[in-house]
């Protein structure tokens, strides 16, 4: 009993602190953004080039679906700094110090960042159902076919990436920048693995659940249709309703609800597999030097001769004469460029000049291409600490108490990471300039500029550097790795359009740092 | 130098003000800034160091508003915050060299500054681990380092000898002193002990007000000839504190020994006693609650 009274108090005061922050009504927003923009029908589930009426199960299971697809992967970071903020506020020290068992703790952990998703569900859950009226298609609403994918298909996914985040703050490789980057292939891989192996047992997100049911019953409305099925954002693709299709939602039988409620149960157990590895705020690193024994004798109590400490050591500190006082942009970038670059491994250089070697071996069009797109997102957790960095390591006051912090000190943090781009691209660098490709050097430019520029403008406004980690990662992945034009931000895939790509790119990129200036500026202006 | 503070207010939303029309005006030398958790010692330190803005009057560096003209300050100011971090993967030196560039200072004279300063607040020897492997009183000297690290006209310390043992304690004051010679420094500290050993002048903020500013000769003239030692049994301690201010208790074979500020002597066997800044203190506090008691009343 004391126990789930202290897993409830720590969920409890966890999630009022949440939502009494400004983040967590932003959060919402972003849920009812989702549902207008599902509801305008700029999210489609389209079966070939045909959508069925919007009837309750319909768009139950689309705005269900909409939150499986992408709440899943965007609440990750959402909700990840829930074991974080107690490490870094201090309170974890109380709470280890307390009688607050391991698994109390994870398990409350998880059941705070359930009830953060959860609210996100609750508000798509009533944007469905606003939808079905403004719709007009089905005047009649069936709660059960409407609410019943929310139930089954959305919470235990909810339930899933609520679990994964303080799985991945206890384990202190994933705690910081790599396990952000990490949960996007998670993530991918949870996507694809249940279409890959043909396994419901594999899906954790039911899309084949919706796939089986929607098919079969499209089949038999719709004359010719194949069996394709597609989420997907509308980008102008051509769509009819096929009026003949009036699905009633997914049919849900005892073997389909016992698997969703079976990935609730492995959420479950998962929050609590995370108690075994969690350190409770136990950061004692070996490397701490022991201090070296005491000169001074200890004095016994009631002696008459006091403890003799050695004070007197004459202060010598050479004033600062006028011309000691010269800013240097170069020297500020070395030092900027070293604090970016520490902490590293020498592995982690070795892989880096590796890619650089391959960049300048490789044909031209591997070396832009493939080989640059691995190139830019090695260094993925050196950009996504600027901005960051000074706000992580609590040294906002320290730093802006300094002179020349905008433009100048955002400047040389820019430029850190423009080089840190070019080093990296050096050998597709080289290769482009021999081979005379004009378009291309500026198309790999203009990416240049623009991931440190991105980088620093989401460092700065969001104070932490998982927003960049994770979209970076979703871009690396449609762009660079899927060959998508106009989202490849090496240039590479739009080829001979590479001057306008350059164009919209550097635009882009003078927005962020112009961005990262004003609100650098107004953080410096204080409260 | 000159560093004036005029009607300077601060207020937050749904909140009391943190500051309330503080006026000051400080040459070279130490203030130590006394004050209650809350009183607004450290919103005043984060206006200072250009870090907040005041929503009310002004701060005038030199005679130029630091509100509009912040950088004017920032150049000559050292600020160490009472809660700061360090860059865990840098060492000592590397940390300090990176301050020094973002502060504008040329590459030699930085080398030389920072050996000394190391050398200064005792960390040569660590100087190149890494600093998240830094006690806390390790990184505390860092922090006076950084502060240092500009030969600062303004020098602000919050609480700066948190964490520090006795010997780093007394080392930091002495230094204080050495540097107060040209140029002003602001302490903010609970501990009265470090004041009295540096301050040159002190200043006492409550909710917000300024209740007194002046040299520590003129805070103890006011509490001269109403410091009091009384010694009574154990069980009469706590009838005292209910008629009188009691500012230290100590238990000895005789009784306890209480020392009270009273304006007259609490009773007929009370001995006067020299005051000290902590009595002085207490008694500025007091003052102002009973004004407070009877404004409400």
């Amino acid at each position: 009993m004391s126990a789930l009274h202290s897993l409830l108090a720590v969920a409890r005061s966890d999630f009022r602190e949440r939502t009494r922050r400004y983040s967590f009504l932003l959060t919402l927003l972003f849920a009812v953004f989702l549902g207008y923009a599902t509801a305008t029908g700029k999210v489609l589930l389209q079966l070939e080039e045909y959508r069925g009426i919007y009837t309750s199960g319909w768009i139950g299971t689309l705005v269900a679906l909409v939150i499986t697809c992408f709440v899943s992967l965007v609440g990750f970071y959402i909700v990840k700094n829930a074991v974080e903020r107690d490490r870094m506020t201090g309170v974890g020290q109380i709470l280890a110090a307390s009688t607050l068992s391991k698994p109390a703790y994870t398990f409350g952990k998880f059941l705070s960042n359930f009830a953060v998703l959860s609210s996100m569900v609750g508000v798509l859950a009533v944007a469905a159902l606003i939808m079905q009226f403004v719709a007009a298609e089905d005047p009649n609403v069936n709660y059960w076919a409407l609410l019943s994918p929310f139930l089954l298909l959305a919470l235990p996914t909810m339930a899933l990436t609520a679990v994964i985040a303080p799985c991945f703050e206890t384990i202190p490789l994933l705690r910081g920048g790599f396990g952000n980057v990490a949960w996007f292939f998670v993530w991918v891989f949870g996507l694809s693995t249940p279409f890959f192996s043909g396994k419901h047992w594999l899906d954790p997100l039911g899309l084949i659940t919706v796939v089986d049911s929607l098919s079969a019953e499209a089949k038999k409305a719709i004359p010719g249709y194949h069996g394709g099925l597609a989420f997907q954002i509308q980008i102008g693709q051509k769509i009819s309703v096929a009026e003949n299709l009036r699905w009633a939602g997914i049919s849900w039988d005892v073997p389909s609800v016992l698997l969703r409620v079976a990935w609730l149960a492995f959420a479950c157990a998962l929050a609590l597999f995370a108690s075994l590895i969690f350190d409770r705020f136990d950061s004692y690193k070996s490397a701490v030097a022991p201090h070296s024994p005491s000169t001074v004798a200890v004095a016994q109590l009631g002696s008459a001769s006091p403890v003799n400490f050695p004070l007197a050591k004459p202060v010598h500190l050479t004033p600062l004469v006028a011309s000691d006082r010269a800013a240097s942009f170069f020297r500020q970038l070395r030092a900027e460029l070293r604090l970016a670059l520490q902490g590293f491994g020498w592995w982690w250089y070795a892989v880096a000049a590796a890619f650089v070697i391959a960049e300048a071996a490789a044909p031209l069009s591997a070396s832009y291409g493939i080989i640059l797109g691995f190139a830019w997102i090695w260094p993925v957790l050196i950009w996504s600490a600027m901005g960051s960095r000074e706000s992580r390591f609590a040294m906002r006051p320290v730093l802006f108490s300094s002179s020349r912090i905008v433009p100048f000190q955002i400047l040389v943090c820019w430029s850190a990471g423009f080089i840190v781009a070019l080093l990296t691209g050096a050998g597709t660098l080289a290769r482009l300039v021999i081979a005379g490709r004009a378009q291309g050097l500026l198309a790999f430019l203009a990416g240049a500029v623009f991931i440190p520029s991105l980088a620093l403008a989401l460092g700065v406004v969001s104070e932490s550097s998982k927003f960049f980690e994770g979209l970076y990662a979703l871009l690396w992945y449609i762009g660079p790795m899927n060959h998508t034009p106009g989202l490849d931000y090496t240039g590479a895939a739009d080829g001979a359009h590479g001057l306008s790509f350059a164009v919209k790119y550097f635009a882009i990129a003078a927005a962020c740092l112009g961005a990262a200036c004003a609100f650098r500026a107004r953080q410096l202006r204080g409260n | 130098m000159q560093l004036v503070l005029e009607q300077l207010n601060k207020d937050y939303r749904g909140k009391p003000a943190a500051l309330r029309g503080v006026n000051l005006s400080l040459g070279s030398g130490v203030l130590g800034l006394l004050g209650p958790n809350g009183a607004g010692k450290s919103t005043l330190m984060r206006i200072l160091a250009t870090i907040t803005r005041a929503t009310g009057g002004r701060v005038l560096w030199n005679g130029m508003d630091i509100a509009k003209n912040p950088d004017s300050l920032r150049a000559v100011l050292g600020y160490l915050p009472q809660d700061f971090g360090v860059y865990p993967n840098l060492s000592a030196v590397e940390f300090l060299e990176y301050l020094a560039a973002v502060k504008g200072i040329a590459a030699g004279a930085a080398r030389k500054r920072i050996a000394e300063l190391l050398e200064l607040v005792n960390l040569t020897d660590a100087a190149k681990r890494p600093l998240g492997g830094y006690s806390g009183g390790m990184r505390q000297r860092v922090g006076i380092a950084q502060a240092l690290l500009n030969d600062p006209q303004l020098l602000i310390v919050d609480e700066p000898t948190a964490g520090l043992d006795p010997e780093e304690r007394v080392r930091f004051r002495n230094l204080l002193s050495e540097l107060s010679g040209e140029r002003i420094v602001i302490l903010s500290t609970h501990i009265v002990s470090d004041i009295e050993a540096v301050a040159s002048s002190i200043a006492v903020l409550a909710q917000g007000q300024l209740l007194a500013h002046g040299s520590p000769e003129q805070l103890l003239a006011g509490v001269n000839g109403k410091i009091w030692e009384v010694i009574v049994p154990s069980g009469e301690v706590s009838a005292l504190r209910q008629r009188f201010l009691v500012s230290s208790t100590a238990h000895r074979a005789d009784g306890v020994h209480v020392r009270v500020v009273s304006a007259a002597a609490p009773a007929s066997s009370a001995r006067p006693l020299e005051p000290s800044l902590e009595d002085a203190y207490l008694a500025t506090l007091a003052v102002q609650r009973d004004r407070d008691k009877r404004a409400v009343a």
